[in-house]
């Protein structure tokens, strides 16, 4: 059976960002089977405008030079990417109603469910990775 | 080394090496041989363990000032 990664992303700044889609587009670059579920503050990895712009955690402003010398792609990049590569990509519909948002405020190629639905894929998974 | 096709990821750091590496390597055959080129240190083990991963065969890789060569063939 395929190896199988299963991905919780509840974290919503730029370094949480990049730790989750590295980790998922080198999965799938690997055939990996890749879903995650965004959920709370996770939703802005995949908000349509705030993930163009995702804040760097508090006292970490001075990296913002290190990720321009270090030529890391942009997280816009990196999660267009990953749904081109077949990553499934799951938004937490409660987590949404919470903060009143809709489907068409994130990026194009998600799925909107609940806890279950990442469950049942989880179930199977050979990895679980939290951030 | 005869490769068939070259591809230079050099500037880039991760994980675009393995995410270009994977495409290209989806457009050739079975026993073709990719030779890429990076700067990404960080290459050296992720192409071999992706090597390994993806079932293709790392035949060889070595450094020439600064830029990281590797030669993968296609399973």
């Amino acid at each position: 059976m395929a190896n199988r990664t299963a991905i919780i992303a509840s974290n919503g700044s730029m370094f949480d960002a990049y730790k989750v889609f590295n980790i998922a587009t080198a999965a799938a670059s690997a055939d990996y089977e890749v879903t995650i579920f965004f959920t709370f503050e996770g939703l802005n990895l995949i908000h349509k405008e705030a993930h163009k712009n995702l804040p760097m955690p508090a006292g970490k402003e001075h990296f913002a030079e290190g990720f321009q010398k270090a030529n890391v792609p942009s997280i816009e990049e990196l999660a267009q990417m990953a749904v081109e590569m077949g990553v499934k990509i799951i938004a937490c519909q409660m987590t949404m109603d919470v903060m009143n948002l809709k489907k068409e405020d994130f990026i194009d190629g998600i799925d909107v469910g609940g806890a279950m639905m990442f469950l049942d894929f989880a179930k199977d998974a050979n990895m679980t990775l939290t951030f | 080394m005869n490769s068939t096709q070259v591809l230079d990821t050099k500037g880039l750091s991760c994980p675009m090496p393995i995410v270009k590496t994977k495409k290209a390597m989806d457009t050739l055959n079975s026993g073709d041989i990719l030779e890429i080129l990076a700067t990404d240190k960080g290459a050296v083990n992720d192409l071999a363990a992706w090597s390994k991963s993806s079932g293709h065969e790392l035949l060889d890789h070595k450094e020439e000032d600064g830029v990281f060569k590797f030669w993968i063939k296609k399973g």
